[in-house]
């Protein structure tokens, strides 16, 4: 018997992969609707280990499926709806080939729309993973909502995302979730934090509507894409409005209902109507509080127990909670140069309440008139109109607060002034070996403070006086210290002695040392608190971290070994600059004093 | 108050009897009024003037207002939406609620039309009276119909937490279940199966790693630092040299392997090829000078001698022999001379050798390193067509005003977007192929009843078309 002989590519990598031909072949469908179908259900083309195995052994690049990918969509009942479509589709044609637009209206009419909520549960089973996939969303729901209607687009699509995308603004503005902000030239970049997971999404500059070269983008496919977003986005914001105790879905203002008729024919009415929406404070649901404040965190033994990370996270937690009230309580107005979307987004975000000229946009809330505003947001170099009540910031004061997380100091963004540079807020933090100059961190950090910080020469000897007088401070103190034991240890003494006395005046020398002894035996000597000795200790933690470094796996051990390495080198060449710089500040100030010294002999020499 | 009621005699032998024959209400009045005045507190201990108000107003008298009492007609007109004293032993006596909120609504009796008015309808109809109505109530059907289609599409809503576990089509109880009645058996009976009959295959690795808004580089801000900024050039400066590099590679290797001639001396060439052979036109700078060698007798003489088979004799023979056996020893000798020096080069060769595979390896380790890095950011290949290479972003010093209001972009960001999908691998790259629209012309087929007047109708009326569109067009 000879056994029956098995056929090429019937297992392994050949049978894995499917050409796309083949797929539209088994699921029976056109290519627009696979390529639909596809991009609805997440399941995307694959890159095979050995191709010529993969095509069974047919040459070029051809897009090839995974089998099981494509089984998988076999159980699909949307691929049904497709195929009901399908037949609509023949009708709408054959209607209009006739020539009867009554029926072919109705049947338009009455096209089913595809339900395709199951599909979002399905790809992402939890909350915490749609969260995670949201980044490509909002960016795509920001940018389509700027669309006016194209042709390959439907209609209502970007009405929907200028919906969602402002309801899902609402949420982050009543959860306070918005963690940096970023002006980019290509938008402005957002991040916000929802249940742990950062998402980060780019907000188009408001331009009037780019015409897109058609070769460029395939906006049907695009248009796929948002359908699946806008769905996901949507149940996103019900979510988060339900667990923020908002109503869902807002009554926004009359551009977002599509019951109303009413078209916005001008571009700029809708940004209008868009920003007022924004102003507008979403309804609570009766009866329900605050969303009460998170928990101081716990503080648990971790495993590698290392206490700066843990110090470093409670200062995270607690510049975050600054963040979130930074601008409570304040009245921002905005000048009309002022690009408001993104502001008024902002300021909301962090409790502040804003408006505008109501004169030229709807939805303004407080005239410029008002006393109490605090800050006014000017985008030009001067006013003619200013009241004393209040600062006159740039924009970029703004942007620049909530990347640094506090209320910044305003003199460098004044009205007219040259802004200082807009730094990013994204970047790593694994290169922070770099060496900064002190200028730099000063701009980084706004609690830093230079050694060095007197600009002018005149103040040099003030500084060193200063100096002196610290000093003398710290010698001070340490007397008090010293006086203060040498007081105790006197006291202590006497107390001893006068006891003493009380026994030598009853006793005799030989039972006065029988009862020395027996008080030496019986005595409780004063005890020492045990000390711990902190170079000791730190002895310890070297040995015990060396320990640990040797339990390194061998298969890390280089990497570990270079990332050491690497670290000690970007340590030196800090160091390295750093003394650099002292010796040249040195050395300037060197200068500077023999200057002045000079001056003054000459001023004097002049004098007599 | 005690009323002197007449006795009569009754028997009380009983405690039923008794009870109910026997007066006790002066008592129970009398408990009431204590009660009351433990409630309320005694009356003697009120003051006066919790008790008694000042009356200031006097008496007032009810305005009596003129009201003209109901004519009969009026009275029955009001009480016909009442409903009639015959059908009250229709209506629910019971407090109890009805289960089913909404029961079908029954028309009353009377309300269906009758093969008479069904007639006087339809002839009021045909002579057009209710045409108006009729319009109104199409329209008002509509509107009806749109907004419950609107009200009941999810795309509007969204009024379902599709994540909560408490929602019962998350279960995957079907909708049509889910209704208060019907019990949870019933329910549960018809709940799918939780596992999937195919799981979902994971996601390809690199649109699970790879970030879908990359972090932008701080020099793209719209008023960076002046180092970042210089960095950010930097880059595209790279990357711009990197392109020339490969563009400068390729011409060498193709366009300029081939040297180049002008179309003159292509012309020259090809004049010199063709004329090659023809007798030439007297030179006198060529011809020579001195006719010595020319003036022999024009005999012919061959330029090479003729070929002679001359054969070697023995003793050049031998000497050839000894001559290869010479060279054959001297080889052989140079050879073991070699293998005993080379015993003492042993140790500088083995240095050499471990050098050597010691850079090798090193090689082979950053190459590795540097296919991985290039694995890690290359995208997929997907399909016949290449995915653009990620360019970096350049934002020229011009471009920075310094001020938000004067921003200028050149990025486009839909396509960065869908270059971002192509280089996760979520789309195959491809290219869009432009459907080309037929052209098609249009004219006027003549035939025998043409006259020339109607050519000209036509010509007229297609001018007319091409204009209008042409205004839709500019519109």
């Amino acid at each position: 018997m000879v056994s029956k002989k098995k056929k090429k590519y019937s297992s392994g990598e050949g049978a894995q992969f499917m050409t796309r031909k083949a797929a539209l072949k088994k699921l029976q469908l056109s290519l627009k609707d696979f390529r639909r179908i596809c991009i609805l259900k997440g399941i995307y083309p694959r890159e095979p280990r050995n191709r010529k195995r993969a095509q069974k052994g047919a040459g070029g690049i051809k897009t090839l499926y995974h089998t099981k990918d494509i089984k998988f969509l076999l159980h699909e009942p949307i691929i049904w709806k497709l195929r009901d479509l399908k037949v609509f589709q023949q009708k709408i044609r054959k209607a209009r080939a006739t020539r009867q637009f009554g029926q072919m209206r109705k049947y338009l009419r009455d096209y089913p729309s595809i339900n395709i909520d199951h599909i979002v549960k399905e790809r992402y089973p939890t909350f915490v993973d749609a969260l995670r996939d949201l980044d490509d969303c909002l960016t795509l729901c920001f940018l389509f909502s700027t669309f006016p209607s194209i042709k390959k687009v439907p209609r209502d699509q970007s009405l929907l995302c200028r919906r969602l995308s402002v309801e899902f603004m609402h949420a982050v503005i009543a959860a306070k979730a918005l963690r940096k902000v970023f002006i980019s030239i290509k938008g402005y970049y957002y991040q916000a934090e929802f249940e742990g997971q950062t998402i980060t999404w780019i907000v188009p500059h408001h331009f009037s509507f780019q015409p897109q070269s058609k070769d460029e983008v395939d906006f049907k496919i695009m248009s796929t894409f948002v359908e699946f977003y806008t769905m996901m986005l949507g149940f996103v914001n019900f979510k988060l409005f339900h667990s923020l105790n908002l109503v869902y879905p807002p009554q926004l203002t009359a551009g977002f209902t599509p019951e109303t008729d009413k078209d916005l024919v001008d571009e700029h009415a809708y940004v209008a109507e868009r920003i007022a929406a924004l102003n507008i404070s979403v309804a609570k649901i009766a009866g329900s509080n605050e969303v009460e404040e998170l928990p101081e965190i716990d503080i648990f033994q971790t495993e590698d127990g290392d206490p700066q990370k843990l110090e470093e996270a409670k200062l995270e937690v607690e510049k975050v909670k600054n963040l979130k009230t930074m601008f409570k309580g304040l009245k921002f107005f905005l000048n009309r140069e002022v690009p408001r979307e993104p502001l008024v987004f902002i300021i909301r975000c962090f409790g502040g309440e804003v408006s505008w000229d109501k004169d030229h946009f709807v939805g303004a809330t407080f005239d410029e008139s008002d006393e109490s505003i605090a800050y006014q947001i000017v985008d030009r170099p001067s006013m003619d109109k200013q009241y004393l009540s209040r600062y006159y910031v740039q924009p970029q004061w703004v942007f620049d607060s909530v990347n640094a997380r506090t209320l910044l100091p305003i003199n460098k963004y004044l009205m007219g002034a040259v802004l200082p540079p807009h730094l990013s807020p994204f970047v790593d933090k694994i290169k922070d070996q770099v060496y900064m100059p002190p200028e730099e961190r000063a701009l980084k950090d706004p609690n830093f403070k230079p050694l060095d910080d007197e600009p002018s020469g005149s103040d040099i000897e003030e500084a060193s006086d200063e100096d002196a007088e610290e000093k003398e401070e710290d010698s001070s103190e340490e007397d008090d210290e010293k006086a203060l034991t040498r007081q105790y240890q006197q006291e202590v003494a006497e107390d001893s002695t006068s006891e003493d006395e009380d026994v030598k005046d009853d006793l005799d020398p030989e039972k006065k040392k029988l009862a020395k002894e027996k008080k030496k035996a019986m005595a409780v000597s004063t005890g020492v608190t045990h000390k711990e000795n902190p170079y000791q200790k730190e002895i310890e933690d070297k040995q015990a971290f060396r320990l640990r470094e040797k339990l390194v796996r061998k298969k890390h051990r280089n990497l570990y070994k270079s990332m050491k390495a690497g670290q000690e080198q970007r340590k030196k060449e800090i160091w390295l600059l750093r003394k650099k710089r002292r010796l040249h500040d040195e050395k300037v100030k060197e200068e500077k004093k023999a200057e002045k010294r000079k001056q003054k002999m000459q001023a004097l020499e002049a004098t007599s | 108050m005690s009323l002197i009621k007449k006795k009569k005699h009754v028997s009380k032998k009983n405690k039923k009897a008794w009870r109910k024959h026997c007066d006790i209400k002066d008592v129970e009045d009398f408990l009431e009024d204590q009660r009351l005045e433990e409630r309320l507190g005694k009356f003697e201990a009120k003051k006066d003037s919790e008790l008694f108000v000042v009356d200031t107003v006097g008496e007032e008298k009810p305005e009596v207002v003129d009201v003209k009492p109901l004519t009969l007609k009026q009275k029955k007109r009001a009480l016909l939406p009442q409903t009639p004293k015959c059908y009250e032993v229709l209506l629910p006596t019971s407090k109890v609620q009805d289960p089913n909120a909404k029961r079908n609504h029954v028309n009353p009796v009377g309300t269906k039309p009758t093969a008479l008015s069904k007639l006087s309808l339809k002839k009021q109809f045909e002579k057009g009276a209710y045409l108006k109505k009729v319009e109104l109530a199409r329209k008002n059907r509509r509107i009806v119909r749109d907004k419950k289609r609107r009200i009941k599409e999810i795309r509007n809503t969204f009024d379902k937490n599709i994540w909560g576990e408490d929602v019962l089509e998350v279960k995957g109880i079907p909708s049509t279940l889910c209704d208060d009645f019907i019990s949870t058996e019933a329910q549960l009976h018809n709940v799918l199966p939780e596992q999937r009959l195919r799981p979902k295959p994971a996601p390809p690795k690199t649109l699970v790693t790879r970030p879908a808004v990359v972090t932008p580089h701080p020099g793209v801000s719209y008023n960076p630092s002046y180092q970042e900024h210089q960095d950010l050039l930097q880059q595209v400066v790279q990357h711009e040299e990197k392109l020339m590099k490969k563009e400068a590679h390729l011409h060498r290797v193709t366009t300029s392997l081939f040297s180049r001639l002008t179309p003159h001396e292509k012309e020259n060439q090809w004049r010199e090829e063709m004329s090659e052979g023809l007798p030439k036109p007297h030179n006198p700078a060529n011809s020579p000078s001195t006719p010595s060698d020319n003036d022999t007798d024009n005999e012919y003489k061959a330029i090479n001698p003729p070929v002679k088979n001359k054969k070697k004799d023995h003793k050049a023979r031998r000497k050839q022999k000894e001559r290869i056996a010479e060279r054959e020893r001297l080889k052989r000798e140079k050879i073991d001379k070699k293998k005993i020096t080379d015993i003492y080069k042993l140790r500088k060769l083995q240095t050499l050798i471990s050098g050597k595979e010691k850079r090798e390896e090193a090689l082979r380790v950053k190459r590795a390193a540097r296919r991985a890095l290039v694995a890690a950011t290359a995208p997929p290949a997907l399909s016949a067509h290449r995915t653009p290479a990620p360019q970096p972003d350049l934002v020229e010093p011009a471009q920075l005003t310094g001020d938000l209001r004067n921003i200028s972009s050149t990025v486009n960001l839909l396509r960065d977007r869908f270059e971002s999908l192509q280089r996760r691998g979520a789309l195959a790259a491809s290219k869009l192929m432009m459907t080309k629209r037929k052209r098609l012309k249009a004219y006027f087929k003549p035939g025998h009843k043409v006259t020339d007047q109607d050519v000209e109708n036509y010509l007229k009326k297609k001018m007319v078309k091409k204009t209008t569109k042409k205004a839709v067009v500019t519109k």
